[in-house]
């Protein structure tokens, strides 16, 4: 490994143990991932009533999976980071980046770093627990098919997209007074046009085919579904090359604004 | 009733300073509120969506789904705009604020409240009382229901707030290690309450009646409000008990935040 790469690796490392240090934590973030799961079950179970049927192609079965692999896979994709997102514009508006920026490594790539580390802790353990429990709780069943092999990738895109999403809007630090606006945003659309909140397929057409261009589809939609067994030949195809193409932008956005964002701080005097 | 006057005008000279600290940034200000407004907006939107493609949700239509969110969002955006502090307070414990503000000759409770207010939450607060206000025009509610609204606003305000106050007491013991339970409770009874407790599979239903009372903050103030307490097969007196319930959930949160604070030892040195 060239030594850039293992320092991120590093990052990674650290972010785990970091992760791993407060077990309490967990414990008492499992149940609440296993309350919203049950909140949205119990909804959508309501919504479909007792008679059997379909709507927009889904069975209310398939919809419950797609909330208890929602709710498995949410933290390890890193949707409720925006903490982190806040405290990143936090150390730049105190000044605090400047000893980030100092290191031989990019802020951004540290930033993904971490989210790897972070996402590899939830996988381990809040995903096997929260799912396992909610297939019991609803008797549901796993989809098997050879394509459950795409998900890896997808979650790895999918956890990229959603860090560096948040890196972005909290990075308007650097030109904003109160960059909290920007990363509440992407945390509520991640929500509603992610598809955290209702699967898309649910949405009027109008607003479905708006959330399908936006990157967040690609940080809990695509994986989510694809877990769920809902994505399949070309909608599949399309999803994943969704996903690659909003990680390669997002992470030429993250590069150009670390870049302009380091001269706008010498500017500010230093 | 002098002290309690004081502590008022201590809130409000916090809180006064907080806001003219904050509008010394106008554009960030504007660029916070308008995007809180229309974050939360995007909350209601979704139920909107689901209705249009399943139909009422197991009878209630969408002004009265927007009734229930109306009801819940306003006590519980109110909460979170005034009473910041104790939403907040695993952050006020771990980095030792805390011995700060117990140095101050005023009420700690005044002070918690009051710290970090964040004058752009009103957006949020404003947002809420906008969809309450649709349902309660569109669904042509007269002045017994509008009162029977207020109330249970009012009973979820200080339902909420004993609840924020149970979490903090939890901190004092946990350091911190609870807030997620805290928001389980908070942000996710509102979540729960958005929608009919009916709904609800039975157990479940259950425990947010009797274990953690949040049918009684919205549900039954709006069965009221809609004159369906009886049709929901409840006695038509229960809604009575709504202030009743909150104004008990607050009252052990103000005990449990006074216990916690008396074993509350700092670092220990």
């Amino acid at each position: 490994m060239s030594p850039p790469l293992r320092a991120y690796a590093r990052y990674a490392r650290c972010a785990f143990q970091r992760r791993a240090a407060y077990r309490l934590a967990n414990v008492t973030g499992v149940l609440v991932n296993f309350f919203f799961f049950l909140i949205h079950a119990q909804v959508f179970l309501a919504f479909f009533g007792d008679g059997g049927r379909t709507v927009a192609g889904w069975s209310a079965h398939d919809t419950v999976l797609y909330f208890a692999t929602s709710e498995a896979l949410m933290m390890a994709l890193g949707v409720m980071t925006a903490a982190v997102g806040i405290e990143l514009s936090r150390r730049v508006l105190e000044g605090d980046v400047v000893v980030d920026l100092a290191r031989p490594v990019r802020l951004w790539a540290r930033h993904l770093g971490e989210a790897y580390g972070d996402a590899v802790y939830f996988l381990l353990a809040r995903t096997v627990v929260l799912y396992g429990g909610a297939c019991l709780t609803f008797s549901l069943v796993p989809p098997l098919a050879p394509r459950l092999l795409l998900l890896p990738l997808s979650l790895v895109l999918g956890t990229a997209i959603g860090a560096l999403s948040i890196y972005v809007a909290a990075a308007s630090a650097y030109w904003l007074e109160n960059p909290r606006g920007p990363v509440r945003v992407v945390f509520f659309a991640t929500f509603i046009c992610g598809g955290v909140v209702v699967p898309l397929d649910f949405y009027p057409d109008g607003f479905r085919s708006v959330c399908e261009l936006l990157p967040f589809r690609g940080a809990v939609y695509t994986p989510v579904a694809l877990a769920t067994g809902k994505l399949e030949g070309a909608a599949l195809l399309n999803a994943l090359a969704h996903q690659l193409g909003w990680t390669l932008a997002l992470m030429l956005a993250a590069h150009t604004i670390e870049l302009r964002g380091v001269r706008r701080l010498a500017a500010l005097g230093g | 009733m002098g002290t309690w006057l004081e502590e008022l005008g201590v809130y409000r000279r916090l809180i006064g300073a907080a806001v003219r600290g904050q509008m010394q940034y106008r554009t960030s200000f504007w660029i916070g509120a308008f995007t809180d407004t229309f974050t939360l907006l995007s909350e209601f939107l979704p139920i909107y969506f689901l209705v249009l493609k399943f139909g009422k949700l197991q009878g209630w239509s969408i002004l009265e789904l927007a009734l229930l969110y109306g009801m819940v969002r306003t006590s519980w955006n109110l909460v979170e705009t005034f009473c910041n502090g104790f939403e907040a307070f695993a952050q006020i414990l771990v980095r030792g604020e805390l011995d700060r503000l117990l140095l101050r000759p005023r009420s700690l409770l005044t002070q918690i409240a009051a710290n970090n207010f964040q004058l752009r939450r009103l957006g949020g607060v404003l947002q809420s009382l906008f969809v309450l206000l649709i349902g309660i025009v569109g669904l042509q509610l007269g002045a017994l229901s509008v009162a029977w609204i207020t109330l249970g606003v009012l009973g979820g305000t200080t339902f909420f707030v004993g609840i924020l106050m149970l979490g903090a007491a939890s901190q004092f013991i946990t350091l911190g290690q609870t807030s997620e339970l805290q928001n389980m409770l908070t942000y996710g009874g509102s979540t729960t309450l958005t929608y009919p407790v009916s709904i609800y599979q039975n157990w479940f239903r259950r425990v947010v009646t009797y274990l953690i009372p949040l049918a009684f903050v919205n549900y039954f103030p709006a069965l009221a409000a809609l004159g369906r307490v009886e049709e929901a097969g409840f006695p038509t007196w229960l809604p009575a008990l709504s202030p009743l319930v909150c104004a008990t959930v607050m009252l052990l949160g103000q005990l449990a935040f006074t216990a916690g604070l008396r074993r509350y030892e700092s670092t220990g040195s």
